[in-house]
């Protein structure tokens, strides 16, 4: 049966969204490592359309049009921590269409503009650092 | 008639040994590393000397699967094709033996008991630490009389010295397996608003501070000693919601305080002023993420702490963990094992390098395996972390042709059972199905890549298999067989009371 989802998907693993720019980067290309802020790449890219290689962290809130890209798939672990916590290096995604959620642990490649500086989620109250804007993915 | 038979087969060894070097075989390299190794095995002295000092070493989840493939990667880092590769504590001057690693209620053990079989000498129960059979889980009620005496304690009745260190919080399980006793293990820094019979595991590690039981304590979760409201030096939070401020309150007890390599290099490794460090608010950063300016390696930290504690003529008892080997685990994250694997092997090798086999006990151990497995049939050399080459006809090294599964992909040598890599993928309707996707050497080999698995779970988990104990120094050779972990304490007892 061909669900929105695997529609979605399949319109992901077409080459026409894969070559419409560069090869994807991966999201620990956008930091330095812990406390150091963004990567050259990060500061060099800021408002241009960038593509990132990730996965879906499980949304905060339906209907909505953001989600966090995660680096590795967001694995709640019971004997890693007391409560679930956000890695340091995640990017906040903000899309164009209300996001049709993608299984946490399936890799997509997200597409948007990239921005820098904290702000704060009028919905979630989520704070990032860097975020992608007028997002696609699949 | 038993004397005739004692006699012939002495006979036959004999023969044996005479005629070994003319076997045709006798030329192969393979041959002599034999026969070079069992004449280590024959020169083998045991030491019953009584042990001054004791080192355990404990990489977290890292049982003889894992290790397998940490040795695989430590190898071909080193341009080697792997399976040929001796890890510092795997040469003959190390005794061993395989650990059962079951609690008291559990086939599938968590690292609190695991820690606490260690350090107390008797199993325990699930998520428990130090606490006898009779205690439960997450019941405050139930700790008073269950206490038990941990080896830092008597030890320190011994006027020893003793010091923790971990790549993970200093608060998780398994180096307050050395210091703490506690219903919960995740009461890292509260405890139930009723319970009174215990204090959280951060005042506990103060607490045992104070009491001069420990004396040397690094490693991650600062946020833990930090009351809430209150940031931590890196700019994060702080989670005691008793307000207390831990960090200050062990600096007025007369401790030195660091929190990242600036200050752990000005630490006074004096042996008498209490030590703290504290590298990160959370777990101290996989050895693959760290940065040498931001926070010391596993090894840094062994090393400073064997200066430390070697300043008391008395002797000392260290506890070393490398508690990422796991996290990265339950990631499916073999590539972050593999380094924190190798970080692991070099504090072996670091703390081996700063003491004396005469008078100091090193084991080696792992509390728990995972659910890891590997595929075959891959040539020789098969990178550890990559897809699996054939097995080629000529020479040793594999082919350049993939092996592919029946539904006609490549597939990574490494693999685990369950975790966030299943191929089952969860649909629209609830139900779980898919594919394995497709799979590259790049991506395989990815810093990032999470191998495949089987059943779908949020966290990969540990498995109830073995794990190896590997020791050198004053009673190591006691360490042999199948052994219960509980075990690893008696030897430990043992060697620091001889006679």
């Amino acid at each position: 049966m061909l669900t929105r989802r695997s529609a979605l998907l399949g319109a992901l693993a077409a080459p026409t969204i894969l070559t419409a720019a560069e090869q994807p980067i991966k999201l620990r290309e956008l930091y330095q490592r812990k406390g150091r802020g963004m990567s050259e790449f990060a500061e060099a890219n800021v408002g241009r359309r960038i593509e990132v290689e990730g996965f879906m962290a499980p949304p905060l809130k339906a209907e909505s049009r953001f989600f966090v890209l995660t680096k590795m798939p967001m694995a709640v672990c019971p004997f890693c921590e007391t409560a679930a916590e956000w890695p340091d290096d995640i990017l906040a995604v903000y899309t164009k269409r209300v996001v049709d959620v993608i299984p946490f642990n399936v890799k997509i490649v997200t597409s948007g503009v990239l921005e820098l500086g904290e702000y704060r989620d009028p919905d979630t109250g989520f704070v990032s650092l860097v975020r992608l804007t007028e997002a696609r993915y699949g | 008639m038993k004397l005739q038979l004692k006699i012939s087969a002495i006979a036959l060894c004999a023969a044996t040994a005479a005629h070994a070097q003319d076997l045709p075989q006798a030329g192969s390299p393979w041959f002599a590393a034999g026969q070079e190794a069992i004449q280590a095995l024959i020169d083998r002295q045991d030491n019953t000397n009584r042990a001054k000092n004791v080192i355990l070493l404990v990489s977290d989840g890292n049982g003889v699967g894992t290790n397998y493939a940490v040795r695989m990667f430590a190898g071909q880092q080193e341009g080697k094709l792997g399976e040929e590769h001796v890890m510092p504590y795997e040469t003959p001057d190390f005794h061993s033996a395989l650990v059962k690693t079951y609690n008291i209620n559990a086939q599938t053990p968590d690292s609190a008991p695991t820690a606490g079989a260690m350090n107390t000498g008797v199993k325990q129960r699930f998520n428990l630490i130090n606490l006898g059979g009779d205690a439960i889980h997450d019941d405050c009620s139930t700790v008073a009389g269950n206490e038990l005496t941990t080896f830092a304690e008597i030890v320190t009745g011994m006027e020893k010295s003793v010091g923790v260190i971990s790549t993970a919080r200093i608060t998780h399980a398994t180096p307050a397996g050395v210091y703490a006793k506690t219903a919960n293990r995740n009461w890292e820094d509260a405890v139930p608003d009723d319970c009174t019979a215990q204090k959280d595991i951060a005042a506990q590690l103060v607490d045992q501070m104070q009491a001069g039981v420990i004396d040397l304590a690094m490693g991650g979760g600062r946020r833990h000693f930090v009351p809430q409201g209150v940031q931590t030096d890196e700019g994060g939070n702080g989670r005691r919601a008793d307000g207390t401020n831990l960090i200050e309150m062990a600096q007025g007890l007369g401790a030195q305080y660091a929190w990242n390599t600036a200050t752990f290099g000005e630490l006074a490794l004096d042996g008498e002023t209490p030590v703290l460090g504290l590298f990160n608010d959370s777990h101290m950063e996989y050895e693959a993420d760290r940065a040498e300016d931001d926070e010391p390696s596993l090894a840094d930290m062994t090393r400073a702490a064997i200066e430390y504690l070697s300043q008391n003529e008395n002797g000392y008892y260290l506890e070393i963990e490398a508690g990422r080997v796991d996290h990265a685990n339950h990631a499916g994250n073999a590539a972050r094992v593999m380094r924190d694997g190798v970080a692991f092997a070099e504090a072996v090798a670091m703390a081996d390098e700063l003491t004396d086999d005469a008078d100091t006990l090193i084991i080696v151990t792992a509390d728990h395996e995972h659910a890891i497995a590997f595929n075959g049939y891959c040539g020789r050399g098969t990178p550890i972390l990559g897809l699996c080459y054939d097995i080629a006809q000529i020479g040793d090294k594999h082919s350049d042709e993939l092996v592919l599964a029946d539904d006609g992909k490549p597939y990574t040598v490494i693999g685990y059972l369950n975790g966030t890599g299943s191929v089952l993928v969860e649909q629209e309707d609830g139900t779980y199905s898919g594919a394995r996707p497709d799979v590259t050497q790049d991506d395989a080999t990815d810093l990032d890549y999470v191998q495949q698995a089987l059943i779908p779970k949020s966290s990969e988990t540990h498995s109830g298999e073995d794990v190896a104990v590997y020791a050198k120094g004053p009673w190591a050779h006691l360490f042999d067989g199948t052994i219960e972990q509980n075990v690893i304490f008696h030897v430990m007892h043992h060697a620091v009371n001889a006679e």
